[in-house]
């Protein structure tokens, strides 16, 4: 630390460019990490949160629940196996609503499934789903922003079927749209409008069912279901459409972030250890050992990377708070310590080109030669 | 005088009683007085305990095979405490290399090495490091400080690789800034010193751990002969006040009055004269 801190007080202006580029580079990995989690929370919070470990989809369906229809033989084969209480049918479907006597259009995914299963999401506001309530819906808080408040009724464009927003829940999104959440009964009337409406036979079949299963339950059903198979709730997660291809191309984004201040780290200290080397040649023959010279080059890319991550988390969090709300962004303490934990890990991997330059300098070079 | 050979002067430097040495650097004029003292002095107490330095039969070989050279061949020399002696030679003569060897910074090919009465033979990189680091000022040409450390801190960091008590290693740093002429300037950067003072700064920092041994590699190469003559005198100064064995490698004839003898580097051996 000696060497480390009085090498930066002496050559400001070098350090202080480096921190910058570092600063810049830190603010837009957790920026663009922010950006990630949002939109994936928009295309998947509704599955993401739900407490399911797998899902049971038609077989050739894609993992895509929208693509998906299971009927109540497969429902009862998955009973068998996972008990009444492991297995939750669920109905998904994504359609546009309008408020009741207004004009403007609100894409929304509707959820049907049983009102008192564990699949129903809390209520944070209003009345939840009963098996009574007719017409009853629990919505997520964001169709507000659309302007549709608990007591109002929206009207499906597709089947006119009307529903009163009985109360909302938070963070069920999916694919970019709020989720509306009804009961079996109010599911299996929309379901048979649905298939009514675009001329096929009545149908009140699901699309999915969720599980709380063990992994040997899994190769059960596997083994037992009939056209229909187990997929884990990631992959259900990533076959949601739209999902894999935005959280692909950002994680490409962050994944060369850290690439490249890997590399403009581990060139601006190779750089400097190569001006250095005959300083710490000199060093070595008056006695340093490579062990506390090593140690200052990593002391300093330690305090450099931790003083601009500082400044960069500052940065983000002043920018959340400043970002619109219909911005999806989504930075948690833990995604900040962990995208900050992986920069100095990589910082420190960029160092270690200098480290073993440091290690390669031999003492011998300080004899016979001028200037440092 | 230059057709004696190493066996005599190495005898006759250990036969040397201590307290006959000249107590301060000598004046150009009574140089060649001291040598022909040295020759006549024989036959007191042997003084192996204060022989600092001691290189026996140092042999050394670049390469291999055919293309072998040999540039010590089979050197002796004794340096003792208090003693500044100069080696010169023509460029090739093996000056670096004798300097290298004499520093700890390279194993000869065969022959023995003594610093401060250690042998150096069988230490390993790690305990070699830590001799040079205690028994061993070097002085390199042009100073070569570090660029980023003030004045105090060059002679404070050395005697933090020590692992020096810090209060004793500030009374330490105060005395030879003093007695070095170099208080004033003891907050300055080495870029705002002359070359003068740099030099004068780095012959602090080889006295800063209390070594047995200093060796200078051209210390004068960059300053004036003024800057020069003060920096060796100096040097000279300290060598006799605090006991170390000093040894300048040098080009630089100007400085050779100071020093107690002058040992010419020929053939791999070095001779005095």
């Amino acid at each position: 630390m000696f060497l480390a801190l009085r090498e930066i007080r002496f050559s400001k202006t070098r350090y202080v460019l480096i921190v910058t580029i570092m600063l810049l580079v830190s603010f837009l990995v957790l920026f663009v990490t922010g950006l990630a989690n949002g939109l994936g929370n928009a295309t998947s919070s509704a599955v993401r949160n739900m407490p399911a470990d797998h899902f049971i989809v038609q077989k050739d369906s894609d993992d895509r629940f929208a693509r998906s229809t299971l009927h109540k033989e497969q429902i009862d084969e998955a009973r068998a196996v996972a008990g009444t209480q492991g297995a939750e049918p669920m109905g998904v479907q994504m359609t546009t609503v309008t408020k009741k006597d207004s004009d403007s259009k609100i894409d929304i995914a509707l959820f049907g499934v049983q009102a008192d299963g564990w699949i129903v999401p809390k209520t944070v506001e209003g009345k939840g789903l009963t098996a009574a309530g007719k017409g009853q819906v629990l919505a997520d808080r964001n169709l507000a922003d659309s302007g549709a408040a608990i007591g109002d009724t929206i009207v499906d464009t597709a089947t006119g079927m009307e529903w009163t927003i009985a109360g909302y829940t938070e963070n069920q999104s999916y694919s970019h749209m709020p989720a509306v959440w009804m009961n079996d009964a109010d599911w299996a009337a929309y379901r048979s409008e649905l298939m009514a409406a675009r001329g096929g036979e009545a149908d009140t079949s699901y699309n999915t069912i969720a599980l709380r299963v063990s992994g040997d339950q899994v190769d059960q059903l596997n083994a037992s279901l009939s056209d229909a198979s187990v997929i884990s709730k990631s992959q259900a997660i990533m076959a949601i459409p739209g999902h894999k291809a935005e959280q692909s191309s950002l994680l490409m984004m962050i994944a060369f972030l850290y690439v490249i201040s890997a590399f403009v780290l581990a060139v601006f200290f190779y750089v400097i250890t190569i001006q250095k080397t005959s300083q710490f040649g000199i060093l070595k023959a008056i006695g340093a050992k490579t062990r506390y010279l090593a140690g200052s080059v990593v002391a300093q890319i330690l305090v450099l990377s931790i003083g601009s991550l500082a400044v960069g988390v500052a940065l983000v969090l002043v920018m959340k708070a400043m970002l619109p709300a219909a911005m999806p962004f989504s930075l948690g303490g833990d995604t900040v310590l962990l995208s900050c934990g992986l920069f100095l890990v990589v910082a420190l991997v960029g160092g270690l080109v200098s480290v073993v330059k440091v290690a390669k300098t031999d003492a011998l070079d300080a004899i016979g030669r001028a200037g440092a | 005088m230059s057709t004696w050979n190493l066996n005599t002067w190495k005898i006759s430097t250990k036969m040397m009683p201590e307290t006959a040495k000249p107590e301060t650097a000598k004046p150009e004029t009574e140089r060649s007085v001291s040598v022909t003292d040295t020759h006549k002095r024989t036959g007191s107490s042997p003084q192996s305990a204060q022989a600092k330095l001691v290189l026996n039969g140092v042999s050394h070989q670049y390469g291999d095979g055919e293309s072998m050279l040999t540039v010590l061949d089979g050197l002796s020399c004794t340096v003792s405490a208090g003693e500044l002696v100069a080696v010169v030679g023509p460029s090739g003569s093996g000056k670096s290399t004798f300097l290298s060897i004499a520093g700890a910074l390279l194993t000869p090919s065969s022959g023995e090495v003594q610093i401060g009465g250690r042998s150096l033979a069988g230490l390993h990189a790690r305990e070699l490091a830590d001799l040079r680091l205690h028994e061993i000022g070097f002085i390199f040409q042009g100073a070569n400080l570090l660029p980023y450390l003030k004045v105090e801190e060059q002679l404070r960091f050395v005697a933090k690789l020590g692992r020096a008590d810090k209060q004793q290693a500030a009374r330490r740093a105060d005395e030879l800034l003093e007695r070095l002429g170099l208080t004033a300037r003891r907050r300055h950067y080495p870029d705002k010193l002359s070359g003068g003072e740099r030099q004068r700064v780095a012959v602090a920092r080889a006295l800063m751990n209390d070594p047995s041994v200093i060796l200078a590699d051209e210390p004068t190469a960059s300053l004036d002969a003024d800057r020069g003559r003060d920096v060796t005198r100096l040097l000279a100064e300290r060598v006799k006040a605090e006991g170390k064995a000093g040894v300048i490698v040098t080009h630089d004839e100007r400085i050779l009055p100071y020093c107690d003898r002058v040992l010419r580097l020929e053939n791999g051996q070095l001779r005095e004269g």
